[in-house]
C-alpha cells in the first residue's frame, strides 16, 4: 500500500521535471528579447542591458535553467509584464474562484450523471437506455461557449433570474452563490454525458459478475442488488474516470471564466495570453500543469486504497 | 507447404491471403452493417453534406465572406425583418453569414483534419515501433503517458503564448495532444498483428527489419489504425473551435466557426442568430462525427467499446 504510494509519487518527478522544463522553454522561445519587453519600446540600450543582466539572460542556458528551478522552488515566478504585480499573487488570487467553480460544477453534474448512467444499465436496450446514451453522446458534442451563451441568453437576459458577469463574493454569501450559479451549470453540463457513460459500461461489466449472481440467488430485491452489489463496485474505475476528465473539465473552465468574466485561472491565462504577458501566462500554464498532474496523483492513491485488487 | 523456397513477395501474397481469409467474414461488409444503424446513416450522410458544402464554398457562397454590406445584422430570410438576398441574415459588420458559414466551415474543418493527419500519423508511428521493437515498449509508453497529462487546451494555450495567435499553434496543440491517444490504439493493434505466425515467417525467411515493419506490420494495420484514428476528429474539431472562440486560433477577417460564434457574442441580446448558426453548426458537426464514430467502433470491434 505504501509502496504504491511511493512508487506513484516517485513516477510523478520525471513527469513534474518535464513540466517545468516546458515552462522554461516556453518563456526561451518567445519571439523577441524578453528583457526589450520588460523595459519597454522607450528604454535605452543601457537599461536594457541591465534588466537582461537582472534577469541572468546574458548566463548559459543550462544555468538559466538551473537558477529557474531553484526559483520555482521558493514560488518565485517573476513579475507580470502588465500589472508589476508577482505572478505568485496574480495566481494565488485566482486559484479560489477557479477551485470554486470546478466544485460547484461536479457536487451537482457527477450525481446526476452516475444516475443517470445506473438507470441506463439497468434497463440496457430499453427507450431509457437509448435516451441516456443519446443525451450523453450529444453532451460531449456540444460546444461549451454554446451552452454557456443559451444559459445567459435565457436565464440571464430573457428571464433575468442570474447574474452572469463576474464574482461578487465567494459562494457562501447570497451574491456570490447566484454569479457562482450559471458558470456551475454549464460546466457541470458537459461532464454529465462522460460520467453518464463511464457509469453505465461499469455498471454493466459488474452486473455481469459472479457475486451479483449470487445476491440475485440470495432473492435480495433487484435494487439492493444494482445498488448495494453493482454500483458500489462499478464506482471504483468511474471515479479513476472521472480524474481522467480533469483536463476536460480544466478545458472548460477556462471558456466559462472568460464567457461570464469568472475571476479564475482560465480567465487570467487567456487574458495574459492575448496582451503578451509572458510571465503570467508560463505561471499559469505551469499551475494548470501541476493541478492536472496532482489530481490524477491523488486519483490513482484512491485508487489503490479503494480497490484491493491494485495492492501489492 | 515450401515456404523456405519462395522468395519473400510470394509470401507476402500467401500471408495476405491467409489473413483475409481469417478475418471475421462480418468485415467485409462493415459498411452495410453501419448504414443499417439509422442514426450513423443520417450521421454519415449529414457529414458528407457538410464536407461537400465545405469543399464547394467558393461555388456556392453567394457573397465574398469578408465583404460588408449595408444591411447590418439582418436576421434570417425566413423572419419578417429577413432579407432575401442573406439567407441566414447579416452578422455585426453587414457580412453574409451563409457565406462566412460555407467558408468557416472549410476552416474549421481543415483545422480538424491536418490535425488529426498529423498527429495520427506521428502517433501511429510511435504505435507500431513501440510493439515492433518489444524492448522499446516500457519506455515509450511511459512517455506516452508523460504526454496524456496535457490537456489538448492547455498545450494550445501554451503553445499560442508562444507562437502568438494563428491557426498554426492550435493545428500543433491539436495533433500533440492526439499522438499519445493514436500511439495507444495504434500499438494495440499491432501488438495483435505481430504475435501472428507470417511475422515469423517473415523472420525466419531472413526479411530485414525494415521489410518486415514495412510489408507485414503496416500492410496489415493500416486500415484499422485509421478508421480508429477517425474518431477522435470530433473531439479535435470541438477543441479548436473552442480555441478559436477564446481568440487564440484563426484570426480575422479569415471565417471560422469558433471565431464567428465568438463575435456573434456581442449581438446576443439583440441578433442571438449570429452566435447561435455557427454554434449549432459544431454541435452537428461534432454530432455527427462523434455518433459515426460510435457506430464503426461498434461495427468493427465491439471489444473496444468505452
Amino acid at each position: 500500500m505504501l509502496r504504491t504510494i511511493i512508487d506513484r509519487l516517485l513516477l510523478s518527478i520525471p513527469v513534474l521535471l518535464g513540466v517545468l522544463l516546458f515552462g522554461f522553454l516556453l518563456l526561451q522561445l518567445v519571439p523577441g528579447d524578453p528583457a526589450r519587453v520588460v523595459a519597454g519600446p522607450t528604454a535605452t540600450p543601457e537599461i536594457v542591458a541591465q534588466i537582461r543582466q537582472e534577469m541572468g539572460l546574458d548566463r548559459p542556458v543550462l544555468v538559466q535553467f538551473w537558477a529557474y528551478l531553484e526559483r520555482m522552488a521558493q514560488g518565485d515566478m517573476g513579475r507580470s509584464m502588465i500589472s508589476n504585480k508577482t505572478v505568485t499573487s496574480e495566481l494565488g488570487a485566482a486559484v479560489g474562484p477557479t477551485v470554486e467553480l470546478m466544485l460547484a460544477s461536479l457536487v451537482w453534474s457527477v450525481p446526476i450523471g452516475i444516475a443517470m448512467g445506473t438507470a441506463a444499465a439497468v434497463l440496457r436496450g430499453s427507450l431509457a437506455d437509448r435516451v441516456v446514451m443519446g443525451l450523453s453522446v450529444a453532451g460531449v458534442s456540444l460546444p461549451i461557449f454554446f451552452i454557456s451563451l443559451l444559459l445567459i441568453q435565457y436565464l440571464g437576459v430573457v428571464w433575468p433570474i442570474f447574474p452572469f458577469i463576474g464574482r461578487p463574493g465567494p459562494w457562501y454569501t447570497p451574491e456570490g452563490f447566484m454569479a457562482l450559479f450559471l458558470p456551475a451549470l454549464s460546466l457541470g453540463l458537459i461532464l454529465i454525458g462522460p460520467v453518464a457513460r463511464m457509469t453505465r459500461s461499469s455498471v454493466l461489466e459488474v452486473l455481469k459478475l459472479d457475486h451479483v449472481r449470487t445476491a440475485r440467488a440470495k432473492g435480495l430485491s433487484e435494487i439492493r442488488v444494482v445498488l448495494k452489489h453493482g454500483l458500489r463496485n462499478a464506482l471504483i474505475p468511474v471515479i479513476t474516470l472521472i480524474g481522467l476528465q480533469a483536463g476536460y473539465l480544466l478545458g472548460g473552465a477556462v471558456v466559462t471564466e472568460t464567457i461570464f468574466s469568472w475571476p479564475g485561472l482560465g480567465r487570467l491565462v487567456v487574458g495574459a495570453i492575448l496582451s503578451s504577458d509572458f510571465t503570467v501566462a508560463q505561471g499559469a500554464v505551469l499551475l494548470f500543469a501541476l493541478g492536472f498532474i496532482t489530481i490524477n496523483l491523488i486519483i490513482d492513491i484512491l485508487y489503490s486504497i479503494l480497490d484491493p485488487r491494485v495492492r501489492k | 507447404m515450401t515456404l523456405a523456397a519462395t522468395d519473400p513477395e510470394d509470401i507476402t501474397a500467401v500471408t495476405e491471403e491467409g489473413t483475409a481469409t481469417a478475418a471475421p467474414p462480418a468485415r467485409a461488409h462493415w459498411f452495410r452493417r453501419l448504414l443499417r444503424d439509422r442514426a450513423a446513416a443520417l450521421a454519415l450522410f449529414t457529414l458528407t453534406l457538410i464536407i461537400l458544402g465545405a469543399l464547394f464554398a467558393p461555388l456556392l457562397a453567394p457573397f465574398d465572406p469578408a465583404s460588408n454590406s449595408r444591411s447590418i445584422m439582418t436576421p434570417p430570410a425566413w423572419s419578417s425583418m429577413g432579407e432575401p438576398q442573406h439567407l441566414l441574415g447579416t452578422d455585426g459588420q453587414g457580412r453574409d453569414i451563409l457565406s462566412r458559414l460555407l467558408y468557416g466551415t472549410r476552416l474549421t474543418l481543415l483545422i480538424g483534419f491536418v490535425a488529426v493527419g498529423i498527429g495520427g500519423a506521428i502517433g501511429s508511428l510511435i504505435g507500431l515501433l513501440s510493439a515492433f521493437y518489444a524492448r522499446l515498449d516500457p519506455w515509450v509508453m511511459r512517455g506516452v503517458d508523460v504526454l496524456l497529462s496535457f490537456p489538448a487546451i492547455l498545450l494550445g494555450l501554451a503553445l499560442v503564448a508562444v507562437m502568438g495567435q494563428g491557426i498554426t499553434p492550435v493545428i500543433i496543440a491539436l495533433a500533440v495532444s492526439s499522438v499519445p491517444d493514436c500511439a495507444r490504439i495504434a500499438r494495440g493493434i499491432a501488438v495483435g498483428v505481430m504475435k501472428q505466425e507470417f511475422i515469423e515467417a517473415g523472420r525466419a525467411v531472413g526479411l530485414s527489419d525494415l521489410a518486415l515493419f514495412n510489408r507485414y506490420l503496416l500492410r496489415n494495420c493500416i486500415s484499422s489504425i485509421m478508421i480508429f484514428i477517425s474518431l477522435r476528429f470530433g473531439q479535435v474539431v470541438l477543441i479548436g473551435a473552442t480555441l478559436s472562440f477564446l481568440g487564440l486560433g484563426a484570426r480575422p477577417p479569415a471565417a471560422e466557426l469558433g471565431m464567428m460564434a465568438s463575435q456573434g457574442r456581442e449581438f446576443l441580446l439583440f441578433a442571438p442568430h449570429i452566435a447561435v448558426i455557427p454554434s449549432v453548426l459544431i454541435f452537428v458537426i461534432v454530432l455527427s462525427a462523434n455518433v459515426a464514430g460510435d457506430a464503426l467502433r461498434d461495427v468493427l470491434d465491439p471489444r473496444l467499446q468505452a
